[in-house]
């Protein structure tokens, strides 16, 4: 067995609280809470969860943009969490990001072609012709149009800005491209065109994503393994076709429930079989047993008092007391 | 039957630094009692102009309706006084927007906010309205809401301040509501809630209900009857099943085709190459034509009108000729 290009080991993040008075001892609120997985090199791995989940988070810890207290991240089997800042710089060739919004993550006051050789200038990469080339070459992988390199990115659409921000992303031939939710400032049919990019560049250059999504259509489409994240933590974990097929976790059967899909019509009487109630709880003080046992349909009186351990099950990772399909 | 909202030849104009823009473009829509009509299209296709038409709340100027008629419950409300709107808005049509965050009072608790629509529109004191206020937070699912109703909208998560904008929605009991893009800012599961909530609150109080969404998915599960929008004109209208199973225009099938699907095996998405136009430069011809992999010299020339050729009516010279 080859070694996955990204080994991610027990990785906690932990954040420092207000305190509550001068002499307390100062809280804090885990987002992650020992997130391991693994990512092969020419593969996607998605994250999915709802907002807070930590999903974020910990693709920020893994490539060292938040500061993560506890863990090992594995680039090709170097720990980056080791690494000093400027050996850390050097590896940012090999990783690289796309952000959700395309709106603030171009300076709008630079014109598209600086933009997109700015990674190449800071790193030192080539000569300012060969720059200029690679951003020619760049822009045409990614379907703009050389005589747009002037341009500000006002001009462009959102789904052009995100073609730009790839652009951008790959021009260190990075081998880890993050994407944080690529598409879900976009339209249906734009965020279409961005999907089938990512997935050509994924054959052609032979890329693996982290990819971040709440959407789970999206996640589907492009990921090979998918985690899903709750309150910090990964609740079930597998290749997608097997999470999608037959989820074992409630909480993964409950956002595939409440996911809009076009085979669920109002025409045919459709009601959702699985409700889930309320909000995920406060991270701040997380429940002793299972987060997600006040909103689960099956918990028992183990899930209320103690915290189910992520295990193998099949084909699938699963952290529940009660894994299985869904009951009708 | 007397049609409960009905949109007759709208046409709303904008006056902008490249002259007037048509933004919609003879509308014709009805919404009947207990329905749900879904409105979708990408951005800048004119839903939410219609909606806020519909509220009488677009802005004039820049904004004018330059033409046609909004009939509620057969009152023409186009050139109503402002008077009379305000009479209209809330107790008979009623809208929840987009970003709950924005549209609630940030500084006055969700339980006035909620008191004061009541008491804008009936007759009850200042303790009634609260004790109604509760009731609402009650029943659209909110808990403890004796407590909740104290608190300010920055206490509360996205999907309770929605809950609360539906709550204030519905507090007079309007017979239109009109939910713009309700979901967009919030998770799957949350959505999920809301949208049940949208579908029992219809139940409860046989309203009817304009959805605006851009997902096919979200039409699929709440919408009875659907007309696609492109560039500021209705290009298809018919029954829910008919357009997901039937979709006669090429920019309803992109539409369909494009959202990857929860069951399908992986395959290429079709895509919709291109974006919107903007409104200043529509030519004489179909709007769509620069994206569509169908179009001809007619669609060039000539704006199809919304006519029925066999399923149901659709604005498209290739399913007029059959081509597609």
């Amino acid at each position: 067995m080859t070694a996955p290009l990204l080994d991610v080991r027990d990785l906690t993040v932990r954040f420092a609280l207000p305190k509550p008075s001068l002499f307390a001892p100062r809280p804090h609120l885990e987002a992650v809470r020992q997130v391991s997985f693994r990512l092969d090199a020419g593969k996607a791995f998605g994250i999915v969860g709802e907002s807070g989940s930590g999903k974020t988070t910990t693709a920020m810890a893994a490539i060292r943009l938040t500061r993560a207290s506890g863990g090992q991240v594995l680039l090709d089997g170097e720990d980056l969490l080791q690494l000093d800042d400027e050996a850390m710089r050097g590896k940012r060739r090999d990783v690289q990001l796309i952000f959700q919004d395309p709106y603030s993550s171009l300076n709008p006051r630079a014109r598209v072609v600086d933009i997109v050789r700015e990674p190449m200038d800071l790193m030192e990469i080539g000569t300012p012709q060969d720059r200029l080339d690679r951003v020619r070459e760049l822009f045409e992988l990614v379907g703009l149009r050389p005589d747009q390199l002037n341009l500000f990115p006002h001009q462009f659409s959102g789904g052009q800005r995100q073609r730009i921000s790839i652009a951008r992303a790959l021009t260190t031939n990075p081998k880890l491209l993050v994407c944080d939710e690529p598409v879900s400032a976009l339209d249906v049919a734009i965020q279409a065109q961005i999907l089938n990019l990512l997935a050509d560049l994924k054959d052609r250059l032979g890329l693996s994503y982290l990819f971040i999504s709440h959407d789970l259509g999206v996640v589907r489409h492009v990921c090979d393994h998918v985690a899903v994240m709750y309150l910090g933590k990964i609740v079930e974990s597998g290749p997608t076709d097997a999470l999608f097929e037959a989820p074992q976790h409630p909480y993964t059967q409950a956002l595939l429930a409440a996911a809009p899909s076009l085979a669920r019509r109002k025409s045919r009487g459709y009601v959702r079989p699985l409700k889930v109630s309320g909000d995920p709880p406060s991270p701040i003080n997380p429940p002793p047993g299972c987060a997600f046992a006040e909103r689960c349909p099956r918990a028992g009186d183990i899930c209320r008092s103690t915290p189910p351990e992520l295990a193998r099950s099949g084909a699938v990772d699963i952290a529940c007391h009660f894994p299985g399909p869904p009951e009708v | 039957m007397s049609r409960l909202l009905e949109i007759d030849d709208l046409r709303v104009t904008f006056r902008t630094r490249y002259g007037e823009v048509t933004a919609l473009d003879s509308v014709s829509l009805h919404v009947d009692a207990g329905e749900t009509l879904g409105i979708v299209g990408e951005s800048g296709c004119g839903k939410s102009i219609t909606a806020l038409s519909v509220m009488g709340l677009i802005p004039q100027p820049p904004g004018r309706i330059a033409g046609g008629a909004i009939r509620l419950q057969g009152e023409d409300i186009v050139g109503a006084s402002p008077a009379r709107l305000q009479a209209l808005r809330g107790a008979e049509v009623a809208m929840i927007f987009q970003e709950p965050m924005t549209s609630l009072n940030p500084v006055f608790t969700i339980g006035s906010q909620i008191a004061e629509a009541i008491m804008l529109h009936q007759n009850v004191g200042a303790d009634q309205a609260f004790k109604d206020a509760i009731a609402l937070l009650d029943r659209v699912g909110i808990p403890s809401p004796d407590r909740r109703a104290h608190d300010y909208p920055h206490q509360l998560s996205g999907g309770m301040r929605q809950r609360v904008m539906i709550a204030m929605a519905v507090s007079c009991r309007p017979k239109v509501l009109i939910a713009d893009e309700p979901t967009t800012a919030l998770d799957v599961t949350v959505q999920a809630q809301i949208f049940d909530l949208l579908n029992e609150i219809q139940r409860d109080f046989g309203a009817a209900i304009v959805l605006i969404t851009h997902d096919m998915g979200a039409i699929s599960e709440m919408a009875d009857r659907v007309a696609v929008m492109y560039a500021g004109r209705v290009i298809e209208e018919a029954s829910a099943d008919d357009v997901l199973d039937f979709p006669q225009h090429p920019y309803a099938r992109g539409l369909i085709d494009c959202i990857p699907a929860l069951g399908r095996p992986d395959h290429r998405l079709a895509e919709i190459p291109g974006v919107v136009p903007p409104l200043h430069l529509l030519g004489a011809g179909c709007a769509f034509a620069q994206r569509c992999a169908h179009r001809n010299d007619r669609c060039d020339r000539e704006k199809p009108s919304l006519v029925n050729h066999g399923r149901h009516p659709v604005a498209c010279h290739g399913a007029e000729e059959s081509r597609l």
